[in-house]
């Protein structure tokens, strides 16, 4: 799901920095104050988590790659808007330093990973679970149905924005200047692919590892819900 | 259904190339090449400032300039072409070239017909602006693609990371960038570490659900692992100074090399603006 550099035109990369700008301030005020000073190192741990998940990738056609994001697991486990720097982080780092996913479209692929999906996950599974206890399979089966429709959420959203490239950088000529698909074709491509195939693979992991830490260390579970604004 | 623990095999591969691809780096970052004598901070400026120049390009001939001009600071940089090639066109480029194909052809880009042929008794057509947008789709991404890889090759990762202070992004995310670089060292090791030992005991078939499980717990008792580790942390950090404010170190100067380069790509920049919007 990681937009690289050229696909996306340059109006669409500024709209999303912009729309991030707000986000990362508003995400950085929240987290200074839930989070105490001890627990700063676990931004840097979550982000690296956050990146070990994502190393693995696949390339699927229609969009660009794909792989287990790990957003909505980060959400649950550390909160959202500390999961929106730690995903944001370990983008950042992916795109410096691996060229996995462009410099240009950080701005979108924030959005789509580290807001989006973060947050969409991180409401669903709080609905889902309601107020049963930490330990309940309700939560295994809330964390596995809000890892998949959140992915799902954000693959439609990296779609519309490989989707509207042609309608909004097009010579008078016809030729596309960017992503050469409408949405016609982006939307089912991407959308598609999440649904039958990396949606699930999103949802097995994020139940799993919810029902591991259950038996394990609830107490991790319930740390995410403490820092949650 | 059994299988073969692919699952294994990738995530050890995807562990050990990080590992390798880190320390080869910070040895090409080593090297004295001219981009590894610049100011790292002018580096970045001008290697985003080219970036930003190949996403407003909307002329082959210019992102073709760009992408000649980054193999030759590839070279001035001591980075072997062929290395270098393989290195950027792996993986996106060639991912984007297999997406650019399709859209060749009438039905994605209408306009005028150049080659007709017939499969099975279907008419397929490839018009003149399929093949000059897939072209320039293609030749944006492999450009800048190039140039992200030249900039992480020739610079120290930890450097890189501190260089984002320039761009006036908060000191705590600059730090928190640092501290991840240093765990996704540690958590490699410990990814490494465990699938070896599971692949010791497992052997080379797992059946596919205890596959997923294994994957599960083992990002679990990462997760577990690493925050137990905060504490130790966090006293560390408070051993060394930290109250809550972090202070980054900065030692680099900029000497007249530096701002020669800089003018360059500036007036690089005009020419391209200049290029794309006025000329006409």
């Amino acid at each position: 799901m990681h937009i690289p550099d050229g696909y996306l035109g340059p109006a669409t990369c500024g709209v999303f920095y912009a729309l991030m700008l707000p986000i990362w301030g508003f995400a950085s005020n929240t987290v200074k104050k839930t989070l105490k000073a001890r627990q700063v190192p676990l931004l840097a741990i979550g982000a690296a988590f956050s990146f070990v998940i994502m190393m693995l990738n696949v390339p699927i056609p229609g969009g660009t790659t794909g792989h287990a994001v790990g957003a909505v697991l980060v959400a649950i486990l550390l909160g959202p808007w500390a999961a929106c720097i730690a995903v944001t982080v370990a983008l950042v780092v992916q795109a410096l330093l691996f060229g996995d996913g462009g410099i240009t479209a950080i701005g979108a692929n924030c959005f789509n990973m580290a807001f989006i999906e973060v947050f969409a996950g991180y409401y669903l599974y709080r609905v889902i679970s309601g107020s049963s206890p930490i330990t309940s399979n309700r939560r295994v089966i809330a964390a596995g149905i809000a890892g998949y429709v959140a992915l799902n959420i954000a693959a439609f959203t990296t779609a519309v924005m490989f989707g509207v490239q042609p309608l909004l950088h097009t010579t008078p000529q016809g030729q596309a200047l960017y992503c050469p698909y409408g949405l016609n074709v982006a939307i089912p491509a991407m959308v598609g692919e999440h649904m039958l195939i990396f949606g699930w693979v999103e949802a097995v992991v994020t139940a799993l590892v919810v029902k591991y830490l259950q038996k394990q260390d609830p107490s991790l579970l319930a740390a995410g819900e403490g820092v949650a604004a | 259904m059994k299988r073969a623990n692919n699952f294994i095999e990738r995530s050890l591969m995807g562990a050990l190339s990080f590992l390798k691809e880190s320390i080869f780096a910070d040895e090409l970052a080593a090297r004295p090449g001219f981009l590894q004598s610049l100011d790292p901070h002018v580096k970045a400026i001008t290697m985003f400032s080219f970036i930003i120049i190949v996403l407003f390009a909307k002329s082959m001939l210019l992102v073709m300039y760009l992408y000649v001009q980054c193999l030759l600071l590839a070279l001035c940089s001591k980075i072997r072409l062929g290395f270098f090639l393989k290195r950027t066109w792996i993986f996106m480029p060639l991912f984007a070239l297999f997406i650019a194909v399709p859209a060749i052809f009438s039905v994605f880009t209408p306009g005028e017909p150049l080659f007709r042929f017939q499969v099975s008794g279907i008419a397929f057509i490839i018009t003149r602006q399929g093949i000059s947008g897939a072209g320039l789709f293609v030749s944006r991404v492999i450009t800048s693609v190039s140039y992200a890889t030249l900039l992480s090759l020739t610079t120290k990762h930890f450097v890189l990371l501190k260089v984002l202070r320039v761009f006036k992004i908060p000191q705590v995310f600059v730090m928190v960038i640092g501290m991840c670089y240093r765990y996704i060292y540690l958590f490699m090791e410990i990814v490494e570490n465990t699938y070896l030992a599971i692949k010791s005991r497992a052997g080379v078939i797992i059946r596919y659900r205890h596959g997923q499980h294994i994957v599960a717990w083992n990002i679990a008792q990462l997760w577990q692992r690493s925050y137990q580790l905060n504490e130790d942390v966090y006293s560390a950090m408070r051993s060394r100074g930290y109250s809550g404010e972090p202070v980054i170190l900065n030692g680099v100067k900029t000497g007249k090399r530096d701002w020669f380069w800089l003018c360059y790509a500036l007036t690089l920049v005009i020419g391209a603006v200049y290029f794309t919007y006025w000329r006409r």
